[in-house]
């Protein structure tokens, strides 16, 4: 069968109110389109013939389709064929978790996601076994590496195209699921955060001072968000077993004050209560009775006194591409030299 | 009854509540009155889009200002103006907001700092800057918006006022309502870059999308992003994103929409159902609060019906009058 | 006390009297201080050709340099008008009012019978005319009959340095919206002005000579050549009345009529092209009011119907010269002598 890579692309990431209470950027559709047609061509390199795109009306679609065929026009063949899957376009994360489906069923190889945290959470919903890879377009992304995209297709396209082992290849990821009364389940790969506003509101979480429980899959002090808080008292690694669940209160009356990035440009002061390791598998019970839970960094439920919430850590709980260690790889074995057959085709 | 998990206190909830059922009693009632044939001329309906002219206004003054569009009545009602006047105007009456000679898309009322329904797309952002202006020389930390659609973003003149409230940095908000429709015309294929946000950025103001249909989302971004304005933060776009019940005008068959897209919208995108659902089910507001709302403004609206009917047109002699203030 | 001094002079005077009188009269244009941003010295231009200049220093803030965005400015000092302010905008070249015409045609003229009478938008936009300039077609049109044809908007159009400072203290007192044009080659014509502010008001023409055998009716530049047609008619005997309109909306029917029911003759001299123009608004009206008086058809002399030439030679042909509007006197006033 010949490898096939799915690509979604998110276009409505990166457009909330962090943009004006802090000085987020917004990567434009033009740059996002310009991102996917990077991954493109690093996959088309690498002997990928064949894509699997999500539609969309955010505008990525008609940019990236012109890219294609203006390069066609200037007979380049830089690029792979692009089918677009058959589903109905909502213009929400739902679309997301949709393709995902439709991509593991299709049976990818891998995914390629364009997105923040969100878009990345919506995908992990659905995509099972097939590993995926991040790109950056988000707000406040702790997950997706930050990376060149053209490296990025090179090391999905060598994966895809069987040359480089699993165990190389693929990482294993930590995942938070947490229960808010009957609702179903729901996920996060980063953090879930509990916080006083009632209402969902604008999603974005800005205002430090309503922020009460926090629980994270990771603690790094070289990300902004939630997953800053965390990595700012006591680092936790993505291979660490374990996350960290974090007490917050008010700076104004807390045991001990953090300045932390919660958003780019967004540099607050956190009141710290406590905070201690949060073992896999075992399922905690927050303390704020009232309020909404934010997932990855977005108000996403409301919940009562009568919610019943739990949030659970689980280990081994989706693949990632492991990219470094596959260019390191493609390297150590020539994967890119002249005459390694599908490369040296490719870049002719 | 619980506690109130909103931003909004009990009484600003369910004013909140009256203007978008106002609003939408009225549009509704406008689609009926205008199929028997008794209203002259081009109507053009807001159902759907309540949230956003409320989730807005909420934050406004009688000293704020806001420049609106052809689909301006939820606009009106929001700001305040008097619902009788309103619709005595769409009847082409004298006792009209603008004694009949204005009519549906050119309802103003200054008093209430609503600069007037337009009937040309695009053009109240020029006028929303100046009004940024006046408040800035006055110093009465007023605050203008202006409100456009997906369509007229396209226009030049709502380009250029985006690049002049930056460059003056006007307290002004731009509000891009986008429906998806520029009259009949697909947003997907009219506009090229396809998020406002970009838009915004390309002339560096900070921008929000949301979505429309929710009026916490609506009041949380507007709230921020006028008290911004108010302070001297500059300038800021906010895009909502919603759903247009009717059509682009009344008596449009609508027949680009796709075939359920309206009975979906009205089952899924209702923005005072939803928010009707999440307040009474946060146990703030009872249904009895909310029925006792809704006969309130089902009366109020058939009254404006009723007196716009019977009311006087205007005289004759009002043909030439209020031309010039002076000639 | 009055002294000579030039148009552009008389502009900046008035600019200057009415700002300092108003703290609500701001002005606002592209290039009206200079130079913003820029690394050289401050107030650079005072407006293209220097009408502005000065005025920055005495009222800091007050002068608004804007981008090239005409739609956005024009749009903001209307907008600015309807909330208080008393906006003076330049719109440099009346010729880029194609830029914002929605501006001035659907908002600013429509406001106030739109709204029932409620707004009042006392704006004015000054812009410059006419032709003579070499600017060549885009830079030196004569629009004002674009601008008399719409209900809502007053238009002025001076011929002189007093009339200039007098009519722009009344058009920024003037509660309606003022489309104010001054002829470029006037700029630098100089007539006694006193130094104090004074308003002209809007609709009364002036007679700026007398004469009992033709009646010529212009306005702006061509005011000053009609007078110089009466001179030559004079030397032939023919008297000449000539009527500067001043403003075009509001317009003076009366001082016009009665002096053509006394003279019985009419010459309508018009920069502007000529099919819809004062030209042929001027006759129209006077055919209709003073139709037993006329002993002979009214005269239009006009520029062609044809865009404003580059080329020197070309374009001092287009505007109409004193000899034209002589020959155009004589045609129907030639007989009065013999008489």
């Amino acid at each position: 069968m010949r490898p096939v890579v799915g690509i979604i692309a998110n276009p409505v990431s990166a457009r909330d109110l962090r943009r004006v209470v802090a000085s987020a950027g917004s990567l434009q559709i033009a740059d996002r389109a310009n991102i996917v047609l990077r991954v493109l061509a690093a996959l088309a390199a690498c002997g990928v013939d064949g894509v699997l795109m999500m539609p969309e009306h955010g505008g990525i679609r008609g940019h990236v389709m012109r890219g294609i065929e203006r390069s066609r026009n200037l007979h380049e063949h830089r690029f792979p064929e692009i089918a677009y899957l058959d589903m109905p376009v909502t213009g929400t994360a739902a679309d997301s978790t949709r393709a995902a489906e439709l991509m593991r069923r299709a049976r990818v190889a891998a995914i390629v996601v364009l997105g923040g945290d969100g878009t990345h959470r919506a995908v992990v919903r659905e995509c099972g076994e097939v590993p995926i890879v991040g790109i950056s377009t988000g707000t406040n992304n702790a997950f997706p590496e930050h990376r060149e995209p053209t490296v990025t297709g090179l090391a999905a396209g060598l994966v895809a195209s069987g040359r480089v082992p699993a165990k190389v290849a693929f990482a294993s990821n930590k995942r938070l699921e947490v229960v808010v009364g009957k609702r179903p389940p729901e996920i996060a790969l980063v953090d879930v955060a509990l916080v006083t506003d009632g209402f969902v509101g604008a999603r974005a979480l800005w205002r430090a001072d309503t922020f009460r429980e926090l629980f994270v899959t990771f603690a790094d002090p070289n990300v902004i968000g939630m997953a800053a808080i965390a990595g700012l008292i006591e680092p936790v690694g993505r291979d660490e077993s374990g996350g960290m669940m974090v007490s917050l209160a008010p700076a104004a009356t807390a045991k001990t004050v953090l300045q932390a990035p919660i958003a780019p440009g967004l540099i607050a002061p956190i009141g710290i209560e406590d905070w201690r390791r949060m073992p896999a598998g075992v399922a905690f019970q927050p303390r704020l009775k009232a309020g909404s839970v934010a997932l990855d960094g977005e108000r996403e439920i409301h919940f009562n006194e009568s919610d019943q919430i739990s949030v659970t850590l689980l280990a081994d709980a989706f693949r990632t591409l492991n990219v470094p260690a596959v260019m390191h790889f493609a390297a150590r074995n020539g994967l890119f030299q002249a005459g390694a057959a599908q490369i040296a085709t490719a870049f002719a | 009854m619980s506690k109130n998990p909103f931003p909004l206190s009990k009484d600003e909830l369910l004013k909140a509540y009256r203007t978008m059922r106002t609003i939408r009693e009225f549009e509704e009632r406008l689609h009926v009155e205008f199929a028997k044939g008794d209203i002259p001329g081009f109507v053009h309906l807001y159902a759907g889009e309540e949230a956003c002219a409320t989730g807005i206004m909420m934050h406004l003054t009688d000293t704020d200002r806001i420049a609106s569009t052809h689909r301006g009545h939820g606009h009106c009602i929001a700001k305040g103006v008097d619902v009788h006047e309103m619709m005595a105007e769409i009847y082409g009456k004298a006792t009209g907001a603008c004694r009949g000679k204005g009519g549906s898309m050119h309802i103003a009322d200054l008093s209430k700092g609503m600069m007037g329904a337009n009937g040309i797309l695009g053009a109240g952002a020029p006028l929303a800057c100046g009004a940024a202006l006046a408040s800035k020389f006055r110093g009465d930390k007023g605050v203008s918006v202006t409100f456009f659609g997906d369509g007229a973003s396209n226009q030049g003149m709502v380009l250029e006022s985006m690049n002049l409230a930056a460059v003056w940095n006007l307290p002004v908000i731009f509000v891009v309502e986008n429906n998806g429709y520029a009259e009949s015309t697909s947003v997907d294929y009219a506009t090229a870059v396809d998020s406002y946000v970009d838009r915004a950025s390309g002339f560096g103001l900070p921008g929000v999308t949301v979505d429309g249909a929710d009026f916490f989302a609506v009041y949380e971004a507007a709230g921020e992003v006028i008290r911004r304005a108010r302070e001297g933060g500059g300038p800021s776009l906010l895009e909502c994103k919603m759903a247009r019940f009717f059509g682009h005008f009344e008596g449009d068959a609508q027949t680009y929409k796709a075939k359920d897209e309206n009975e979906l919208n009205r089952a899924n995108r209702d923005c005072i159902k939803m928010f009707a659902d999440r307040v009474r089910e946060a146990g703030v507001v009872t249904a009895a609060e909310l029925g006792a709302i809704e006969k309130e403004v089902e009366a109020l609206i058939d009254d404006a019906v009723a007196a716009a009917k019977n009311a006087l047109p205007p005289t004759p002699r009002e043909l030439t009058t209020d031309v010039y203030v002076s000639y | 006390m009055a002294r000579k001094i030039s148009m552009k002079q008389a502009i900046n005077e008035a600019l200057d009297l009415e700002m300092k009188r108003d703290p609500t009269v701001i002005v606002m244009g592209e290039d009206i201080v200079g130079g913003a941003g820029a690394p050289g010295e401050e107030d650079a231009w005072g407006g293209v050709l220097g009408v502005t200049k000065g005025l920055h220093a005495k009222y800091p803030g007050r002068l608004l340099d804007t981008p090239l965005s005409e739609s956005a400015y024009i749009g903001a000092a209307i907008g600015a008008a309807t909330c208080g302010m008393r906006p003076v905008a330049e719109l440099m070249f009346l010729d880029f009012s194609g830029v914002c015409f929605d501006q001035i045609l659907n908002q600013a003229a429509k406001f106030k019978y739109m709204f029932g009478g409620k707004a009042k938008t006392p704006v004015v936009i000054r812009a410059m005319v006419g032709a003579g300039f070499r600017a060549a077609a885009q830079h030196s049109q004569m629009l004002t009959p674009v601008f008399t044809h719409i209900p809502g908007l007053k238009v002025v159009c001076p011929s002189n340095a007093y009339d200039a400072k007098g009519l722009l203290i009344q058009a920024i007192r003037d509660d309606d919206p003022v489309i104010f044009c001054e002829h470029k080659n006037l700029y630098g014509h100089e007539t006694d002005v006193p130094a104090e502010a004074y308003a002209i008001p809007f609709g009364e023409a002036s007679v700026v000579r007398e004469g009992k055998d033709v009646t010529i009716v212009s306005y702006g530049l061509t005011v000053q050549r009609a007078l110089e047609a009466a001179e030559k008619l004079a030397k032939d005997r023919i008297q000449a009345e000539v009527i500067d309109l001043r403003t075009l909306s509001p317009i003076d029917w009366d001082t016009v009529v009665e002096s053509v029911e006394s003279t019985g003759r009419l010459v309508v001299v018009d920069e502007a092209n000529p099919r819809c123009s004062i030209a042929t608004d001027v006759a129209a009206r006077v055919a209709q009011e003073a139709f037993n008086a006329l002993k002979a058809a009214p005269q239009m002399v006009t520029a062609p119907h044809a865009p404003v030439p580059f080329s020197p030679v070309l374009e001092d042909l287009y505007i109409p010269t004193a000899d034209a509007i002589a020959k155009a006197a004589s045609k129907i006033a030639s007989h009065a002598i013999a008489a």
